[in-house]
């Protein structure tokens, strides 16, 4: 057993900032669980409370039942991966594998047997002797996954661990670890700030922002029904486009643009039946905006192209959609995007599209998502 | 082909002016060396002459068969030895502590060291001879090696804190998870790693102990006196003897030298750490 329960876990730093609020969810036996958030969410803090190298102001965690608050990490049975891999530089590769077992004080035999399980596990035979100075930061990587299973943890802890790695090692670094956890059957918590890995990795994803817990929930859900503002703008990309609109019946204004929502929407939302002048943000992602050229609608805007990115199998297409912007509350993403507020849809590449043009864009209006104004929680 | 002709320029100014820089350093120590091996009475020819007109050993014979000098040596290096152990013993884990766990209080504990450092060697030199004379260590092996350490742990503290800065806190972290409390991490993981740096700051603290003139000059008379004032007490009929001076001069640098050629890996790497990353 070794499900990992956290209750109203909280963390206050001595200069009285308070990190973590009220942190409360389970880690079932055996699963992917990823922690995503923005920089300063504090997914890390709540993985190094759980490691035991943070201390928690108050709560309760449990390892397997037992409540381990108080308990030191090297007694937590859990192993973990950082992100700089913290390998040790002046033992070999072999011994880096070793060291866990050998503080464990097993027999040099069943050492020697568990290290080369590791190492052929992990494609690492051939390197057992090298030292860390002298491997790739894939080979670096393996080696700390290798220290990780070799003990046969409780739990596995990963703290960012393909950060470092380029673009293309990342995503073969990425299935290579989602598999091996399956394999192995062992609870994973996975911090990452790239919402990608999120959701191709966790069997379930923990949403974090401003030390708040948003949503816990399976990577699906989260796309397709995005507790609030913040979790429907961070999950999918690019982002949800997020606008303030109003509702008046069955008819939606969207700025200078309206358009008609179908019955089945209000099936599924039954708290927007009945509205009459009804403000709401609501969502739109940029997979559910073509070129009604292409694929016409009965739901259809009309907005000025201010960019078109061609990518080839697809086309980004910037457009100035003149009603008010919402921003949810995303600090990386205002930093990327600065000043640039323009919706972005994902038209077909048979799109003929090009910056100045008005364009006719259809809206999957099925698709849309809306969320109360004041509380920016959705509308079900 | 312009190019590397003007590489090569650039090269050879480089290298004189890096030979005039070390000739600049060495030129005293040579003239000491040219010195001891000239003959007693060559010594003090006026005008003096750099090269020696005949090689002699006569001065190594003549401090070599004093009784005072291998003596002197014997306390030397017993006195640098156990600061050395002593100074190393307190600031490396305290370098650790206070670059590890950063805290207010640790910052104002670096401080005070860099401070401690400021203060004069002469104007700790009375109260020094107070507080060993009240603790009957004055002119005892472990009495100049508290002084001494209480000198060298300062600047112990300061190289050791410069190189902790580059280790990662990981690596502990690492060590903590794989199941070693914080001292196992800090003696399996973190001294192995660190051992360039320790041996530098054993080095700088060793040869801060040996060289050391005043406070073994206030703080022993016969039973412990160290090389360094036995040196310079050299006098013969006509005054200094300056021929047997600079032979004990030569031979007590010997050791320094040879510690440093024998570590010159690790200085290298410990100079180095922190600056390419692994």
């Amino acid at each position: 057993m070794s499900a990992i329960e956290l209750r109203n876990i909280n963390k206050v730093y001595g200069n009285s900032f308070h990190a973590l609020r009220d942190l409360s969810f389970d880690i079932r036996d055996g699963e992917f669980m990823v922690f995503v958030g923005p920089s300063g969410c504090g997914k890390s803090t709540a993985l190094r409370m759980i490691a035991g190298l943070e201390s928690i102001t108050s709560g309760e965690l449990r390892i397997g039942g037992r409540l381990v608050n108080d308990v030191d990490p090297k007694d937590r049975d859990i192993a973990m991966v950082f992100q700089s891999y913290a390998l040790y530089p002046h033992k070999t590769v072999r011994e880096n594998i070793a060291f866990p077992l050998q503080m464990a004080g097993l027999p040099k035999t069943e050492i020697a047997n568990r290290v080369d399980e590791a190492a052929r596990t992990l494609e690492l035979t051939t390197l057992l002797d090298h030292r860390p100075a002298l491997l790739s930061g894939g080979q670096r990587q393996r080696v700390a996954m290798g220290r990780a299973i070799v003990r046969k943890p409780a739990a596995f802890l990963m703290d960012e661990p393909l950060s470092n790695l380029d673009a293309k090692l990342r995503v073969q670094m990425r299935a290579e670890i989602a598999s091996l956890q399956r394999k192995l059957n062992v609870t994973t918590i996975y911090v990452t700030h790239d919402q990608v890995e999120a959701m191709t990795m966790g069997d379930r994803v923990v949403v974090m922002k401003g030390g708040v817990l948003q949503q816990v929930d399976t990577p699906q859900n989260l796309y397709n029904r995005p507790d609030n503002v913040f979790v429907a703008a961070f999950i999918g990309s690019p982002s949800m486009n997020l606008y303030e609109a109003v509702l008046n019946g069955r008819t939606l204004t969207l700025g200078s643009n309206s358009f008609e929502i179908p019955d089945r929407v209000f099936e599924y939302r039954p708290s927007l039946n009945g509205a009459s002048n009804r403000q709401v943000i609501i969502g739109i992602r940029p997979e559910h905006m073509n070129d009604a050229a292409i694929r016409p609608s009965s739901a259809e805007i009309s907005a000025p192209v201010t960019l078109v990115e061609a990518l080839g199998s697809e086309s980004m297409v910037h457009l100035n959609i003149d009603a008010s912007w919402v921003d949810a509350g995303d600090p990386d993403a205002v930093a990327d995007i600065g000043d640039e507020k323009a919706a972005v849809a994902r038209f077909s590449p048979k799109s003929t599209a090009r910056a100045g043009d008005i364009a006719r864009v259809a809206v999957d209006a099925e698709e849309l998502h809306f969320f109360e104004p004041d509380t920016r929680t959705s509308i079900w | 082909m312009r190019r590397a002709r003007r590489f090569n320029i650039n090269g050879i100014l480089v290298n004189a002016a890096a030979l005039v820089l070390v000739l600049s350093y060495a030129l005293p120590y040579v003239y000491l060396l040219m010195t001891s091996i000239k003959p007693a009475a060559d010594v003090q020819q006026i005008p003096p002459s750099f090269l020696p007109a005949v090689v002699s050993l006569e001065n190594f014979r003549e401090v070599l068969q004093s009784s005072a000098l291998p003596k002197a040596f014997a306390s030397s290096l017993a006195v640098a030895v156990l600061t050395t152990v002593l100074s190393l013993a307190v600031a490396v884990p305290a370098a650790y502590v206070a670059t590890q766990y950063r805290r207010r209080i640790t910052t104002l504990f670096l401080l005070f060291a860099l401070v401690t450092r400021m203060v004069p060697s002469v104007s700790l030199g009375v109260p020094l001879f107070q507080l060993l004379k009240s603790l009957g260590l004055l002119d005892t092996i472990p009495g100049l090696v508290l002084a001494h350490t209480s000198a060298a742990v300062p600047l112990a503290l300061l190289l050791m804190s410069a190189f902790f800065e580059g280790v990662p806190k990981e690596l502990e972290e690492a060590a903590r998870m794989d199941g070693c409390t914080r001292f196992q991490a800090f003696r399996k993981i973190i001294l192995p790693v660190m051992i360039g740096g320790i041996a530098v700051t054993a080095l700088f603290t060793f040869i801060t102990s040996w060289n050391e003139f005043l406070y073994a000059l206030l703080l022993t008379s016969e039973a412990t006196k160290t090389a360094p004032i036995v040196i310079a007490e050299y006098n013969s009929v006509y005054g200094l003897a300056w021929g047997a001076m600079t032979a004990a001069a030569v031979l007590y640098s010997l050791p320094v030298i040879v510690v440093t050629l024998a570590l010159q890996k690790q200085i290298v790497g410990g100079l180095t750490f922190g600056a390419v990353k692994g």
